[in-house]
């Protein structure tokens, strides 16, 4: 440390630790001493993977196992969106504009009229004439052997089964197609909001950001005010003893009132600077009294003021002064050392 | 002491890991027993196609037994046999057949195991998973050492190497989580086992400068050492580092020493060595930043206690419970589970210089504590003296009868593997 410079060398100070006898007195290193190196090189390898894993988390934002993620990407769509949840109105736009889109699986579904209707006089019908006398001569032989009642009522049960399932598929597959549409409409206007609402979000944060570097910046400069704010003295005395190492000085001659010779202040004193209290800018209380153009400085002026000074900020805190003093002296030079404001 | 060695292959021109492993074994145990080893004429492990010739030979001292292969492996039957049970419920017949249709089956081996009962003291059998090991268990089981060399592997789920499991005299594990594996799988506490693994050649001087010049290496540079093959993980390895590249302008160069069984990407930072010396591989791993380990499934990384043993970090991958549990214990490794992690642990290895030298005297302190030869040959020479010492204290269990055998009871391999518990077996306090 710099401010430990000039002091004694550490070769003068006291030994540190229990063992405060010299080199000659101390019997040799104690027990644990040859083991300082060992210690030295136990490495905790679980350790450093811990850290290292931590940072990879920190650097990707959020801490999440590779089976949370698995999860994550394995949770099904209808649970964040879910149409029952919407507005009803919204819910039926939705779906009239996804009606729209579907695509017409009425075309696609098998016809109706193509089921075969069954009964018992199908299992003997032929084209051919002869062959349905033959079947009908013998048919009772064929009776004979088995009844071909019952199968002809399954077949033509599952033939009506087979129409229903075929027309509720339809219809399912109709549903679905529409459903399908819906969830991608729903899909595309969530990620349409979504990403409206991260660019909104990111419009705020820079507005944020930007209102903080402004607060940030007010904040400075009240610091820096307070720090430097000079107390002001009585006009008499400086004028009857205007010692340079006063901190008042005289002002410039060109903007030096009358009482004051210019020669006196740019000669003897160094220059003042002095504050003023904000809100104090522009005519205020002694306004109509500083009529001079020298003694009511524009900001404009101030900023000469300031740049002849070497120093270009601009002038935006007025120290509030006795109104009597203000009428007696000229008027302050508004030199600030602050920075100036950030542009918005 | 008259021991046998018993494993599938056998050559000094032989690198697969099992077969380096028995010859290393056969040849350090030979300075405190009378050592041959009994193994087949196969070379190539895919066909098991005889290739050297049968009878009498002598590899580095080592007196060797070959036995023709009956047949050689038919890929086709045996991946359909592999696919039934693994994936459906079988028989311990199909079990038996699927054994036979992997080989190498060399009844001529199994046979001369059976005849030399009276004239060896105790069988090594390499590899749990092949016909020869399974066969001689079974032919000599009182005197039957057997060493695994098992990983997560669908055959561990098999029932019929539960018996051998449960039936030999002793194992001797290659580390933790395979004792833990093997255990939870065959219930086979009762058998005495110890975690051994193997130790390595290492060189008494390596240079990293010499592999440097030799191959126009520029610091850093990572390695990997080994077959490059999806089957070790060698594809998502290039997938991470090349993602991992292409974020940084002063990447590492990947170094790959190994044959390619899958197409290495053409890419200015990848640069592969092929086969190279011994001399040149510890060299190029001596100076290496790190040692890449991708594999998913290991009984035993040489590799890695090769890295560990010259002073250089490893880093491994996590899904790999051996590989963990060596980088836990040894606390000289770090590991990965994904891309992001991969490219942290290249970063930290790489931008911190001294962890990377502490992992690296880690390494190197966990392998003269647990896999310097000294150790290893002990932990043999200890085990044989506890065999000696006591009598056998449970018997090999006979094979169910001929209906029993084809009544198809048994579960998917894979479904008995994933009931077995995972995780590494972290650092004994």
């Amino acid at each position: 440390m710099e401010h430990n410079q000039g002091r004694r060398g550490h070769f003068h100070r006291g030994r540190r630790g229990p063992d405060r006898r010299g080199p000659d007195r101390r019997q040799g290193l104690p027990p644990e001493q040859p083991n300082r190196a060992e210690r030295v090189e136990r490495v905790d390898v679980e350790q450093i993977m811990r850290e290292i894993r931590s940072r990879i988390a920190q650097r990707s934002g959020i801490d999440l196992t590779n089976q949370q993620i698995h999860e994550l990407a394995a949770r099904r769509l209808e649970a964040i969106l879910d149409p029952r949840g919407l507005k009803p109105e919204l819910l039926e736009q939705l779906r009239r504009s996804a009606g729209e889109r579907t695509v017409s699986v009425d075309a696609a579904a098998p016809n109706a009229a193509e089921s075969y209707p069954f009964d018992e006089a199908s299992l003997y019908d032929s084209p051919n004439g002869f062959l349905r006398f033959l079947r009908k001569l013998f048919n009772p032989i064929l009776r004979m052997l088995f009844n071909p009642t019952p199968i002809a009522a399954a077949l033509a049960k599952q033939s009506r089964l087979n129409s229903e399932l075929l027309a509720r598929e339809a219809e399912r597959d109709r549903r679905q197609s529409e459903w399908n549409a819906l969830h991608y409409e729903i899909l595309q206007r969530l990620a349409l909001e979504v990403s409206r609402a991260s660019i909104d979000a990111q419009s705020l944060s820079l507005r944020v950001e930007s209102l903080g570097a402004k607060v940030d910046f007010n904040e400075r400069r009240v610091r820096t005010m307070e720090g430097t704010q000079v107390p002001a003295r009585p006009q008499r005395q400086q004028e009857n003893s205007p010692s340079p190492a006063a901190p008042v000085a005289a002002a410039p001659a060109g903007e030096a009132a009358p009482q004051q010779p210019a020669a006196e202040g740019q000669a003897d004193a160094p220059r003042r600077r002095r504050r003023r209290r904000r809100g104090r800018r522009g005519p205020g209380l002694g306004a109509p009294v500083e009529s001079g153009g020298a003694s009511n400085p524009s900001p404009s002026t101030d900023m000469a003021i300031d740049a002849e000074e070497g120093d270009a900020d601009t002038d935006e805190g007025l120290e509030e002064e006795p109104s009597s003093q203000r009428m007696a002296e000229p008027a302050p030079l508004p030199v600030e050392d602050i920075a100036k404001p950030p542009e918005e | 002491m008259r021991l046998a060695i018993v494993v599938q292959r056998y050559g000094a021109d032989i690198n697969g890991g099992a077969e380096l492993h028995a010859r290393y074994i056969a040849e350090h145990l030979a300075r405190h027993a009378e050592v041959r080893v009994l193994t087949t004429c196969a070379r190539d492990y895919l066909t098991w196609r005889n290739d050297y010739p049968a009878g009498m030979d002598s590899v580095n001292g080592i007196a060797v037994e070959r036995f023709p292969v009956d047949h050689e492996r038919d890929e086709a039957e045996f991946g359909l046999r592999s696919d039934h049970v693994f994936y459906r419920r079988h028989s311990l017949n199909e079990e038996l057949q699927w054994l036979e249709s992997e080989g190498p089956a060399s009844s001529a081996l199994v046979a001369r195991v059976r005849d030399a009962a009276g004239e060896l003291d105790y069988v090594l059998l390499f590899c749990a998973r092949y016909y020869h090991a399974y066969h001689a268990a079974r032919a000599l089981p009182d005197r039957a050492v057997l060493v695994p060399t098992m990983e997560r592997d669908p055959a561990l789920g098999l029932a019929m190497f539960g018996a051998i499991f449960r039936g030999v005299r002793a194992i001797m594990y290659n580390s933790c989580e395979e004792q833990a594996l093997i255990r939870a799988a065959s219930s086979n506490v009762h058998v005495p086992g110890v975690v051994v693994g193997i130790g390595s050649e290492i060189p008494a001087a390596v240079d990293p400068a010499r592999a440097g010049a030799r191959f126009g290496l520029h610091a850093p540079y990572v390695v990997y050492v080994g077959r490059i093959d999806a089957n070790k993980g060698c594809a998502e390895m290039f997938d991470f580092f090349i993602r991992y590249s292409a974020e940084r302008a002063d990447a590492p160069t990947l170094l790959l020493i190994g044959n390619a069984v899958l197409p290495v990407p053409n890419h200015p930072r990848i640069r592969h060595l092929g086969f190279v010396s011994d001399e040149d591989k510890f060299d190029a791993i001596a100076g290496a930043a790190a040692l890449l380990m991708p594999s998913y499934y290991e009984s035993l990384s040489m590799v890695a206690l090769e890295a560990w043993a010259l002073g250089t970090p490893v880093i491994a991958n996590a899904h790999c419970d051996v590989l963990l549990g060596q980088c836990l214990r040894s606390n000289a490794g770090l590991y990965y589970a994904d891309a992001s992690e991969f490219a942290a642990v290249l970063d930290r290895v790489l931008g911190d210089r001294s962890l990377a030298e502490q992992l690296g005297r880690n390494g190197r302190r966990f392998y003269e504590q647990n896999y310097s030869w000294s150790i290893v040959e002990q932990k043999y020479l200890d085990m044989f003296a506890l065999l000696s010492s006591n009598p056998p204290s449970h018997r090999m269990e006979k094979l169910p009868g001929w209906l029993a055998r084809r009544q198809r009871s048994l579960r998917p391999a894979t479904q008995v593997l994933d009931e077995l518990p995972t995780g590494p077996i972290g650092a004994v306090a």
